[in-house]
């Protein structure tokens, strides 16, 4: 007996050592439980104090076991408990955008960052050397440096500087990405997250229990980038406006060659025309109708007396109208679908100067539907140069929602000419509170600024009396308020959500700060609880029902040979698992199929072995010395080809992801383990049984009757 | 319990028609894959993938009628592992996949629709992933083929290698074929190529048990013709090799069966491939170390032993 003590310890200790790996697991799973039942009284309690109370006695009496359960047990893959799983691409081109010099901005510029946000598109090359090469490429041949577009002040000496310099930012905002979103997740409340950096510019996201997509992606996606922008809807800009509409007629007309009229109507035209620039020109009044003007235009009635449109029937009014402004007859002013006869005679122009609007700026809006033409319009190059050049042209971020006589609804958004320099941004913000507005119960956000902040706000403020300050976030406008006075203390508001949530998500954002780069989701994985729950019950039961067939086969076919190997495969399993929760490993689906591979092919091992002892054995060896030489002979073989599995194992955990990994990582694990139960668990038990006194251990062979 | 008692197979002397049924074999299932192309999985196209559960019964047919007249038209529907669970494809992503999530929870309301997962993959993404996999499995080949290398000789590694492209293609080839039969729905994602990758691993594992025996066999019966010794050793692992790749199959078969959809293809993949790498390892391999010795480096292996041995032995 005493020789086998070594070896019966060899068996018992693997065995416990699993049980105590496993434990918290069995009891973070218990005390969860425990939990829900606590939770399930809480909210049959009749008063909110009992049911805090409730809470509270669980918190005491087991909150702290639960911790530190829950930090050692094992934990599951998002395909099993359910989950998000994103990746996020910083985009950094925008940082070297931002980094020029504005007024350095010109076309050659533009054109080499255009190519490299394409080419960073589809390519994990650095952005900042996609730039650089492009850079040579386009405008070092027009004699334009580096030195010309970015200043980094007695940093940027050399051209090479420059560049480190650049590279040095991507990093840095690549790094504020990671911080930002940490914290941003942290704040929103999610359990156990994983936030990693991978590759050149990558941001890994595991969100457990996560499964409200759209929060998520406002949360993670959100740049945050909070400005306060001076309103620059003024007369400037109408006249802007219809310089567009002339620009585009124009041409229209060149594209189209000869008009296809008859001469006659043509010629007629062609002398309207000309009256009608000349018109607008000389009497810019026209624009600042107001809106009772705009009424009585809408009745039919002309205010103006030298109508170029004299003559012409209502809708070939109408219709010669739209033709001369293809620009501002975007616009809304007075509700009309975006797409309904315009038999009217609609002589308007469609802005307004309306009440609740500072002296002489204006209202404009626009259809949704045709929000993205008129974003493309503005967006083209000699059209940019017929704006104004220190303004850019941002829409609200909520629409209004009308609806015509038939409860169509229409979204209408306005949009607004800003001041680009802002005056203030969102770094001086110290708090954000979502609340509700006392007067409208509209969901809003109050945020409260730093000293240096506040002393900016009230100097912007009180210099800006009777004016418009837009409130620009993500380069959206949620609200432009005139200012009434100036403000003190560095207290602001955003208005403009559209639900409780959405405000509380915006203070999250608020206080965990801007993204200096914004961030793409470049791959997202969702899996419903449902399905989670499903997967485990699921890979439980293959796990048992394999195990039970494996196990039966063994015993069939190497009798009480076959037991041991049963006991050695049974060991895996829970070394397995043991090892995994000791490692703070991740248990995945594929990696429960991992394991039910193993299962399979850890018998191999005893099978290697037991094949090569019953030869022995045939060749008249003694049970002992067979199954010493079974044990010798099968080493080298076995060593061999569970080698070549782990190279597989160790290939697929470098290239795979997520839950590919996990199941790389339990193959690999229970090679391990195979080696060390196949071999020395089920020696031992041959040779605790050869100690007690056994003489005869069946290997399942047939009886040799002719031997 | 004993499958075989002494076997003595000539699995040798056969090798020619082994070659010639894994010719006409591989040779079909390569015209198949020409034919037919593989079919990628969003993991490796880019795209979006929702699977959804449905309390009321509805057909796939169906599903599709109320989808398309509510214009969201997706570009596959399929069933999902259960009755009323399906997968729809879309070409889209990033915001554009979330409008059509949206939607589609309004449209099948009445269904009282559930969202089973949904996965999102940018092309980009895609690209990468594909590129990736394909390293992977040239990575694993070129290690098995160092591995063997260093443990055998070469020629033994140049045999294993042969094996496992051998059962690598025709996995492929059958997944493309299974496919195309719509017997079950394998398209190549990530969950395939780890089981290709774990098939690479295996084949090559019981290859390597028969060389072993090969190289013990060698110092063993000195004097014995080289071919012979290969058909012994061959023999003489044979009970091992079957009972093995049984109670691998006996797992696979219950995953196949039990562990639902999302590791069917992964499950399928290994059944096929520990199949045809069983197979291989017994007619392919040493066959293809026999015809290397004899016809590339003049050996008579039918009646010399061959002299040359392992540089190394563990």
């Amino acid at each position: 007996m005493k020789k086998s003590v070594g070896k019966i310890l060899l068996v018992v200790i693997p065995l416990i050592i699993s049980i105590f790996l496993l434990y918290p697991t069995y009891k973070a799973s218990q005390l969860e439980k425990l939990k829900q039942e606590y939770l399930e009284k809480a909210k049959q309690a009749k008063n909110p104090q009992d049911s805090s109370a409730i809470i509270e006695s669980f918190e005491k009496s087991y909150g702290e076991e639960l911790i530190n359960a829950r930090a050692n047990r094992i934990k599951l893959g998002l395909d099993l408990r359910g989950g998000m799983y994103v990746t996020l691409e910083v985009d950094v081109f925008k940082m070297i955008e931002e980094s020029a010099i504005r007024d350095a901005i010109d076309d050659i510029f533009i054109e080499v960052l255009e190519k490299t946000k394409q080419e960073a598109k589809i390519s994990d090359e650095d952005v900042v050397e996609i730039f650089k090469r492009n850079f040579d490429e386009i405008a070092r041949p027009k004699k334009k440096y580096l030195s010309d577009y970015f200043d980094f002040g007695s940093e940027s000496e050399t051209e090479d500087k420059i560049i480190k310099k650049l590279k040095e930012n991507a990093e840095e905002s690549i790094e504020q990405a990671l911080q930002v979103i940490r914290q941003r997740v942290d704040k929103y409340g999610i359990s156990e997250p994983t936030i990693q950096k991978i590759g050149q510019r990558r941001i890994l996201l595991e969100l457990p229990g996560v499964t409200n997509e759209r929060e998520m992606r406002q949360l993670i996606q959100t740049t945050a980038r909070l400005e306060f922008k001076l309103v620059r809807n003024d007369e400037n800009l109408v006249a802007a406006f219809y310089k567009i509409d002339e620009f585009l007629k124009k041409e229209k007309e060149i594209s189209k060659g000869v008009p296809k009229i008859p001469t006659d109507t043509a010629n007629k035209l062609q002398e309207i025309k000309s009256i009608d620039t000349t018109n607008r020109q000389t009497t810019p009044k026209d624009t600042n109708l107001t809106e009772q003007q705009l009424d009585t235009t809408n009745s039919g009635e002309l205010p103006d007396t030298t109508d170029p449109y004299a003559g012409l029937s209502q809708e070939e009014k109408s219709k010669k109208y739209i033709e001369d402004h293809p620009f501002t007859t975007l616009f809304v002013t007075n509700f009309l679908p975006p797409n309904a006869e315009r038999t009217q005679y609609q002589r308007d122009v469609r802005f307004y100067n309306a009440s609740q609007v500072p002296k002489g700026e204006y209202d404009f809006e626009i259809f949704d539907e045709v929000w993205n033409k008129f974003e493309s319009i503005i967006n083209r190059k000699e059209i940019r140069a017929l704006l104004p050049y220190d303004v850019e042209i941002l829409r609200s971020a909520k629409p209004n929602i009308i609806k015509d006589n038939k409860g169509k609804e229409f979204k209408i958004y306005s949009f607004y000419a800003l001041k680009r320099e802002p005056e203030l941004t969102g770094e001086v913000i110290t708090d954000a509170i979502a609340t509700y507005d006392p007067t409208t119960n509209q969901p809003i956000v109050t945020m409260s600024m730093n000293t240096d902040g506040a002393e900016k706000w009230a100097r912007i403020t009180g210099a800006n009396i009777k004016k418009r300050i837009a409130i620009v976030l993500d380069n959206l406008v949620y609200s432009a308020p005139v200012v009434q006075q100036k403000i003190v203390g560095g207290n602001s508001q955003i208005t403009g959500m559209s639900s409780p949530e959405e405000a509380k998500l915006l203070k999250i954002v608020l206080k965990a700060g801007a993204l200096k780069a914004p961030v793409e989701i470049i791959e997202e994985r969702i899996v419903g609880p449902s399905l989670g729950e499903d997967s485990i019950q699921k890979g439980l039961n293959s796990l048992l029902i394999a195990a039970l067939l494996v196990l039966l086969f063994m015993i069939m076919y190497y009798s009480l040979a076959g037991v041991y190997a049963n006991v050695a495969v049974l060991i895996n399993v829970l070394l397995i698992i043991g090892i995994m929760a000791a490692f703070q490993g991740t248990l995945t689906l594929p990696g429960i199929a991992g394991i039910i591979l193993t299962i399979g092919m850890a018998v191999d091992a005893n099978v290697l072995i037991y094949e090569r002892i019953r030869e022995e054995l045939e060749k008249g060896r003694s049970i002992r010395s067979a199954i010493d030489e079974g044990y010798t002979k099968a080493l080298s073989a076995i060593l061999d080809s569970n080698i070549t599995t782990f190279i597989t194992g160790l290939i697929l955990y470098f290239f795979g992801t997520g839950p590919i990994q996990g199941f790389a990582m339990t193959l690999m694990i229970g090679i391990l383990t195979t080696l060390f139960t196949a071999i020395l668990i089920s020696k031992a038990l041959f040779q605790i049984t050869l100690n007690m006194g056994k003489t005869n251990i069946s290997f399942g062979q047939p009886k040799q009757v002719n031997a | 319990m004993q499958f075989f008692k002494k076997p003595n197979i000539d699995f040798i002397g056969k090798r020619k028609l082994f070659f010639i049924i894994s010719s006409i074999l591989i040779g079909f299932l390569i015209l198949l894959v020409l034919i037919f192309g593989f079919r990628f999985g969003i993991d490796f196209t880019g795209g979006t993938e929702i699977a959804i559960r449905v309390e009321k019964d509805i057909s796939t047919d169906q599903l599709r009628t109320t989808l398309t007249k509510s214009k969201i038209l997706p570009d596959e529907i399929k069933s999902y592992g259960e009755k009323n669970q399906f997968l729809l494809r879309f070409k889209e992503v990033g915001e554009d996949a979330a409008k059509i999530e949206t939607a589609l929870l309004g449209i099948l309301k009445e269904y009282s629709v559930q969202i089973l997962k949904k996965d999102t993959i940018g092309p980009k993404i895609g690209k990468e992933l594909r590129f990736q996999a394909f390293i992977a499995v040239l990575f694993s080949i070129i290690a098995m083929l160092i591995y063997i290398g260093l443990r055998f000789e070469f020629t033994f590694g140049l045999g294993a290698i042969i094996a496992l492209i051998h059962d690598v293609v025709f996995t492929l080839g059958m997944i493309v074929l299974f496919d195309k039969l719509g017997i079950i729905n394998l398209e190549i994602n990530q969950g395939i190529i780890a089981a290709l990758l774990t098939v690479v691993g295996y084949s090559v594992n019981d290859t390597v048990i028969i060389f072993d025996r090969i190289r013990e066999n060698r110092e063993k019966h000195k004097g014995i013709p080289f071919a012979k010794i290969a058909n012994l050793s061959i023999n003489e692992t044979l009970s091992r090799t079957v009972i093995t790749v049984l109670t691998v199959l006996i797992v696979l078969v219950v995953m196949v069966f039990f562990s639902g959809p999302v590791l069917q293809g992964f499950a399928f993949t290994m059944t096929v491939g520990i199949i045809v790498g069983t197979y291989s390892s017994i007619f392919v391999a040493t066959s293809f170390v026999l015809w290397f010795m004899k016809k590339i480096k003049k050996l008579n292996v039918e009646e010399d032993a061959i002299k040359q041995v392992a540089p190394s032995k563990a």
